[in-house]
C-alpha cells in the first residue's frame, strides 16, 4: 500500500475507505506536528492541532478534488487550524520578543560551556522563533516541509514569483538577526 | 572580474534562494552558478545564504509525543462510528425507500384506486349536497306546475270553445297524479259534452287511464249514456280491448235501443260476440 501516492489514498478515503487516513497520518503527521511547533512553540497544542488536522481532511474529504497535489491541500488545512488556534488563544504566538532571546542567549552561563556548533544552532534557532510570522511559515515551509516554491505559492493562494521575492526577504531577515544574536 | 567587483551586480539576487532548495533544470542551475563565480557581491550573498539554510537543517526537529498514533487511532475510530450512524441512518431511509419502490406497482394501483374513489366521492357529494335542496325545489315546483295543469284543465273544460275543452283534454294527460276530482271532471265530459270530438278525446283519454277502477266503472256506466254513434261504436271497441266484462248488460241494454244507429248495432254485436 505504501507505493501509492497521496493522493490515490486521499481520494479513497473520500470514496469511504477512511482506514487509508491511516497511512496518511503516518506520511504526515511528523512534518505537520512540525510545521506547527514551529510556528506555535507549543507541544501540546501543536499535537492537537495535528489531530484537527487530520480530522477535518476527514470531515471535508469530499472538498479533496484530487486535481492538486494532496499536500498542498493539507497544509490549507493546518493553516486555516493555526489560525483558528491563534484566534481562539488571542496572542500573537509567534513572535519571541527579540530582547527577550538575546538575553537568553547571552545572560544564560551555560552558553559559554555549549560547544560552538550547538551555539550557532541555538542562536539560529532563537532566530527563527524571532522571525515575523509570515516570513517564519515561508522558511519553515520551504526548509522544514520540503515544499517546492511552486507548492508553497500554491498553499499561500499567490504565485511563485511572489512567493521567490518573499523567500529572499525571509533568508534576508533570518540572517540578520541570527548575526545580531551570533556574535 | 574588476568590472563586477566595481559595478553594481544587476543580477536578481532573489533567484539565489532557487540554489537552495528548490529543483530548478540544470541549464538555470550552470547560469547561476556561472554568474556567482563571475560576481563576488553575488557569491557573498549565496555563501551566507546557504550556511544559514544549511545550520538550519541541522536543528533537532520537534517530535511529537508517542500518544500522538494512539489519539489519531482514537479519533479516526470516534469518526468512523460518527459516520457509521449517520450512514445506518441513511441507509435504513433509503432501504425504507426502496421497499416503497418494490411495492410500487400495487401501490401505484392502490393509490389510483383510491384517488378514483375519492374522486368519485368527491363528484358524488359535491352534486350531491346540492341535491335534496334541489330536488326539494324541483318536487316542490312540478307539484306546483301539476297543481297548474289540473287547475288549468279544470277551468278550461268550462270553456264554451270546444278547442279548449279538447286542450284541457290534452292536458290531463299530462297530468302524472290523476286524482278521482280529475277523473270525474273527465267521465262528466265524456257524458255530458254536446261536442263529439271533445266526447271522443275525453274517451282516448280515459282509456288511457284505465288502469284506475273509476275510470272503467264511469266507462261502463257511460255506455247507456252515449247518444252518438260515434262514441257508441269507440266505446264499444274500448270494452273490447279492455275485455271488460261488467259493459256486456250495458252493451245489451244499448242494443235494444230502437233508434241505435244499425252500423253500430253491428259494431256491438260483433263487441259483445269479442267479450262473451
Amino acid at each position: 500500500m505504501d507505493h501509492l501516492s497521496d493522493n490515490t489514498l486521499m481520494l479513497k478515503v473520500k470514496a469511504g475507505d477512511l482506514d487509508k487516513m491511516g497511512l496518511l497520518f503516518e506520511r504526515y503527521h511528523r512534518s505537520l506536528y512540525g510545521f506547527l511547533f514551529h510556528m506555535t512553540n507549543q507541544k501540546e497544542a501543536s499535537e492537537d492541532m495535528v489531530q484537527n488536522v487530520f480530522y477535518r481532511m476527514l470531515k471535508y474529504r469530499n472538498s479533496f478534488s484530487g486535481d492538486g497535489a494532496f499536500r498542498t491541500w493539507m497544509y490549507h488545512l493546518a493553516r486555516n487550524v493555526l489560525k483558528d488556534y491563534v484566534k481562539s488563544n488571542n496572542r500573537s504566538a509567534f513572535q519571541y520578543d527579540l530582547k527577550e532571546i538575546e538575553e537568553r542567549i547571552s545572560g544564560g552561563s551555560t552558553a559559554d560551556q555549549l560547544l560552538e556548533k550547538e551555539q550557532e544552532l541555538q542562536a539560529l534557532e532563537t532566530a527563527l522563533a524571532g522571525l515575523s510570522a509570515e516570513n517564519k511559515e515561508l522558511l519553515v515551509l520551504s526548509r522544514y516541509q520540503e515544499l517546492s516554491y511552486q507548492e508553497i505559492a500554491q498553499i499561500l493562494d499567490t504565485t511563485e514569483g511572489a512567493i521567490k521575492v518573499r523567500v529572499h526577504r525571509a533568508m534576508n531577515q533570518l540572517k540578520s538577526i541570527y548575526l545580531k544574536i551570533n556574535v | 572580474m574588476y568590472k563586477a567587483s566595481l559595478m553594481k551586480c544587476e543580477y536578481d539576487k532573489e533567484r539565489l534562494i532557487y540554489l537552495l532548495n528548490n529543483p530548478i533544470n540544470e541549464t538555470e542551475r550552470t547560469a547561476l552558478e556561472k554568474h556567482i563565480e563571475g560576481c563576488p557581491d553575488c557569491q557573498n550573498e549565496f555563501e551566507a545564504s546557504q550556511k544559514i539554510w544549511t545550520l538550519l537543517g541541522e536543528i533537532p526537529q520537534p517530535a511529537p509525543s508517542d500518544h500522538i498514533q494512539a489519539d489519531f487511532r482514537k479519533m479516526l475510530a470516534n469518526y468512523k462510528e460518527t459516520v457509521t450512524e449517520k450512514h445506518n441512518f441513511i441507509e435504513s431511509l433509503l432501504a425504507k425507500f426502496k421497499q416503497l419502490w418494490t411495492l410500487q406497482p400495487s401501490l401505484q394501483l392502490a393509490y389510483s384506486i383510491v384517488l378514483l374513489v375519492t374522486g368519485l366521492f368527491a363528484g358524488y357529494f359535491i352534486n350531491h349536497s346540492k341535491e335534496p335542496v334541489l330536488n326539494g325545489e324541483i318536487s316542490a315546483l312540478s307539484m306546483e306546475v301539476q297543481d297548474m295543469k289540473k287547475m288549468m284543465m279544470m277551468s278550461l273544460l268550462e270553456n264554451p270553445s270546444a278547442s279548449e275543452r279538447m286542450r284541457a283534454i290534452s292536458y290531463s294527460e299530462e297530468i302524472t297524479d290523476v286524482n278521482s276530482q280529475v277523473i270525474e271532471a273527465l267521465l262528466t265530459t265524456l257524458n255530458n259534452d254536446e261536442n263529439v270530438n271533445v266526447r271522443l278525446m275525453t274517451l282516448e283519454a280515459l282509456v288511457k287511464l284505465s288502469g284506475n277502477p273509476m275510470v272503467r266503472e264511469g266507462l261502463v256506466q257511460s255506455i247507456t249514456r252515449q247518444e252518438s254513434p260515434l262514441v257508441q261504436s269507440a266505446i264499444a271497441d274500448v270494452m273490447v280491448k279492455l275485455q271488460e266484462k261488467k259493459s256486456i248488460k250495458p252493451l245489451q241494454k244499448l242494443l235494444r235501443k230502437n233508434d241505435l244507429n244499425e252500423m253500430v248495432k253491428d259494431k256491438i254485436r260483433q263487441s259483445l260476440n269479442k267479450l262473451i
